[in-house]
């Protein structure tokens, strides 16, 4: 694959450049990480929104949002996620590349300062944000949380989560809560702008034709220069399962949406992720997966039914849509595939269709931007390997492997949302 | 056959379009350093071609939803389905039916000759029987309850069925539960012998391949294919919408809107499609006076956007995302419309909604899958990519105005609101 150089470039800061002249763009992320709190949740999900809005360059949204655009139509994007019990907060800018410019605009350079104007350089004012700015980012974020619900199968999804990791910081939602989001000031959001650039382990990633060698001094020597105290990241891992809890809410909704939440008895850094990999690949990954074959195609019971394991918090879900009078069927189905893996009801067939889907989604992920920059921040924070070495564990996992992986996983949680009075659609 | 290389200076690239000898054009864009391919195969046939005839014969109606229907059934045939010959290949294999046409792709590192084989196979080899068709009303009628629980998608579908009188893209692409529950084997058989000829099919293909390899699977495996004169039917649509608001009560706790502008429905050529989408960008993307006054009302949130959305014989541009309070929000963009017409656009916003369009459209030829969907779109609509790239980079601020003169006509639109349930 692209050669990529990783390296520490300040306390707790690291570089990844990948150096590729195949596209037409690049792409400078900076991928700040600390640990997943009710109590820094709020305030970090919105100080990213607000830093994006504005800096001390371009102090408005239309200001800075002209300049992108004068930039051949660049972005500047923020994202907060999960990674385990981490919160990961990645600010980036992507934009063409210099070659394709019609002027001569250095397209590279521009943005990557931009970048580092945003994160280093915000529109602080006597100490506080601009209070409308942040007003503005408030509502936003307020209304992003709402909108949840709009997307029944991804509502479902979180709502599993958030029942079965209740008591673990892995069930506080990405971006906190309501009650945090609306106490945050335009003080407090400085004092956390500080903790967050103090605090969080923080994976730069650059991917492009043009070298990265000013953004990367600016990054050493802006972090260089702070009194850094990295945090201890670490992520919890149940393995029991203990009773299954149930949960059915309901809502005027046509289809029914069941998710089955496992503890899956493996995470990294453990080798057997690549078993547990592999055995919800066989599972419900594909198209030639057991829940696509049985559960789909043979009882028509449903038009999507998936598995997905997380291998650093070490769960599996399963998630379908169907009619509200199928969902016990759905869901001895799905566990009737399950108990069939255990059994070693296998075949080559199931196994080598599985591998070979799998070496191709790793392999397709270099042929991209985003994929490249996606495989490097799926190894944040683990032992850093390469596409050929991930393909190889893949493919040397054996059936009993997978038996195993199959075995190791306890049911814990059962959500299912329906429409309200009965069973008729 | 023909063989021509199509070559563009700016974006540093080339491709090369092939009349094969069996009728299907084929369209091959190498992209040196990759390892991935990507190969779709499409049709000129989607949700809209509900009445046809073939030559001189008979005028035949079909069920709404028969073309989604058809390319799910496709991918059986006697021997089994496509997704297990694939799993040999390792490939990643998809289809989808859009309101104008259906296509077959997929992706791989490794086997692509092997693939290409399968996916010319398969699409040439119907096989539908009663049964086979049965079985699929459970999983099709789960898509359909799928999408009627979308937002996004029926506050689409609401606005366009206050849009259009009789165009049938006011119809969902999948039909209905009961639309479906009247499709046949026959049916099948009927939709498919006209418009899976070849004539009415293109092939792309894009990243690790050549053109060599891709003419020799062709040769192997397509015979050449009669021509046909293929007559679409649509009534005649009037040029105003049928009325101006609709709204739905929905399991939401954010409401959203979609306000559509009813356009004229005429092919568009490269240089007015550029013309169009600098025109939109201008209007409304984040560096817009419009934007920032929605914002600042608190009108929209940062999921508003716009589209150009138009194919055979329909054309609107829509304006959308959430909002707490739709019908302000729909009032202040009208008016805006209205004032910057006589007004008249800034040269200023111009030049940096061109470059934006520019590094959007050369940013899109990263990846190999956006290239192949971008081309036979392209090719559907008698298009060319690297025209379209270039007409952006051309395209004067003259040009965008007179365009601006000849759309969005504010007394000829659809608002169309998704409210919370709770607010019954």
């Amino acid at each position: 694959m692209s050669s990529i150089n990783r390296q520490q470039i300040a306390d707790g800061v690291y570089f990844s450049c990948v150096r590729d002249s195949r596209f037409k763009t690049m792409k400078l992320s900076v991928n700040l990480l600390v640990p997943l709190s009710a109590d820094t949740a709020s305030e970090y999900a919105l100080l990213a929104d607000v830093l994006t809005r504005s800096c001390k360059a371009y102090p408005d949204f239309t200001a800075l949002s002209r300049k992108l655009c004068a930039l051949y139509g660049a972005d500047l994007s923020v994202n907060v996620s999960k990674m385990g019990e981490c919160q990961l907060i990645s600010l980036a800018a992507a934009g063409l590349d210099d070659r394709y410019a019609l002027d001569d605009d250095s397209i590279a350079a521009e943005l990557s300062a931009l970048l580092c104007g945003v994160i280093f350089e915000p529109n602080i004012v006597d100490g506080a944000f601009v209070p409308s700015e942040v007003e503005q980012e408030r509502r936003q974020l307020l209304d992003t949380i709402d909108a949840e619900y709009s997307e029944k199968r991804v509502y479902a999804i979180g709502k599993l989560v958030e029942l079965m990791c209740e008591d673990e910081r892995f069930g506080i939602p990405r971006y906190g809560t309501v009650e945090n989001i609306k106490a945050a000031t335009p003080q407090t959001l400085v004092q956390a702008w500080k903790n967050l650039l103090k605090t969080a382990v923080i994976e730069i990633i650059y991917i492009g034709d043009t070298r990265p060698d000013k953004a990367v001094e600016v990054f050493r020597t802006t972090l260089g220069a702070m009194d850094r105290q990295p945090a201890a990241l670490h992520t919890e891992i149940i393995r029991e399962a203990g009773e299954v809890k149930r949960c059915t809410e309901e809502a005027d909704v046509s289809q029914a949406k069941l998710v089955m939440g496992f503890r899956a008895g493996a995470a990294l850094p453990e080798e057997t992720i690549w078993a547990e990999v592999l055995m919800s690949a066989v599972l419900g990954g594909t198209a030639t997966s057991k829940l696509f074959c049985n559960v789909r195609e043979k009882q028509s019971l449903c038009y999507y039914c998936a598995s997905r394991y997380d291998k650093r918090k070490g769960i599996l879900l399963v998630d379908s849509g169907v009619e509200p009078q199928n969902i016990e069927k759905l869901e001895r189905g799905i566990m009737k595939e399950i108990e069939d893996i255990q059994n070693g009801v296998i075949s080559d067939f199931e196994m080598e269709s599985a591998k070979k889907a799998l070496t191709n989604v790793y392999q397709s992920s270099n042929d991209s931007v985003s994929g490249i920059e996606a495989w490097v921040g799926s190894q944040l924070l683990t032992d850093y390997l390469t596409i050929e070495e991930v393909v190889a564990k893949t493919n040397a996992v054996t059936k009993e492997e997978v038996v195993e992986a199959a075995k190791r996983l306890q049911l814990d949680t059962v959500y299912v949302l329906k429409n309200k009075g009965g069973e008729q659609s | 056959m023909k063989i021509t290389e199509i070559r563009s200076e700016r974006a540093g690239d080339s491709y090369f379009k092939i009349l094969h000898d069996s009728g299907l054009t084929v369209y091959v864009y190498p992209k040196e350093g990759y390892r991935s391919a990507y190969a779709i195969i499409g049709t000129k046939y989607g949700s809209i071609n509900t009445c046809f005839s073939l030559d001189d014969g008979d005028k035949i109606t079909v069920p709404d939803g028969i073309a989604h229907y058809l390319e799910h059934k496709l991918f059986e045939s006697a021997e089994g389905d496509a997704f297990t010959r694939y799993a040999e290949t390792g490939a990643s294999a998809n289809a989808y039916t859009s309101f104008e046409k259906t296509c077959y792709l997929f992706s791989c590192t490794d086997n692509f000759d092997k693939s290409l084989e399968i996916l010319l196979d398969f699409v040439r080899d119907p096989y539908f029987t009663a049964q086979t068709v049965a079985k699929e009303q459970g999983i099709i009628g789960q898509e359909i309850k799928m999408y009627d629980d979308s937002p996004d998608w029926r506050v689409m579908f609401n606005m366009l069925g206050c849009m259009y009188h009789h165009h049938p893209v006011k119809i969902d692409i999948a039909g209905t539960v009961e639309s479906i529950a009247e499709i046949t084997a026959e049916k099948l058989y009927d939709c498919y012998n006209v418009f899976y000829n070849l004539h009415n099919m293109a092939l792309c293909v894009a990243g690790n391949v050549t053109v060599d390899q891709v003419l020799a699977i062709c040769d192997r495996m397509l015979k050449p294919c009669e021509k046909h004169e293929i007559h679409n039917y649509f009534e005649e649509e009037p040029y105003e919408i049928v009325k101006p608001y609709i709204e739905q009560s929905f399991p939401v706790m954010m409401p959203l809107f979609n306000l559509g502008f009813k356009e004229k429905a005429e092919p568009m050529d490269e240089k007015t499609a550029a013309q169009t989408d600098i025109l939109l960008s201008m209007l409304a993307s984040p560096t817009s006076k419009l934007y920032r006054d929605l914002m600042d009302a608190n009108l929209i949130n940062n999921t508003f956007s716009f589209e150009l959305f138009e194919g055979p014989g329909y054309c609107s541009v829509i304006f959308g995302g959430e909002s707490r309070a739709p019908q302000q929000a729909a009032e202040m963009i009208k008016q805006y419309i209205a004032a910057l017409k006589k007004e008249g656009l800034s040269r200023e916003d111009f030049e940096m909604a061109r470059k934006a369009n520019y590094g959007d459209s050369v940013s899109g030829l990263n990846s190999v899958s956006n290239i192949a969907n971008a081309i036979m779109t392209h090719h559907f609509s008698d298009n060319e990519i690297f025209t379209y790239i270039n007409a952006v980079a051309d395209t004067t601020f003259e040009e965008v105005s007179a365009r601006f003169e000849q759309m969005l006509d504010v007394n000829n639109c659809v608002l169309s609101v998704i409210k919370p349930d709770s607010e019954e």
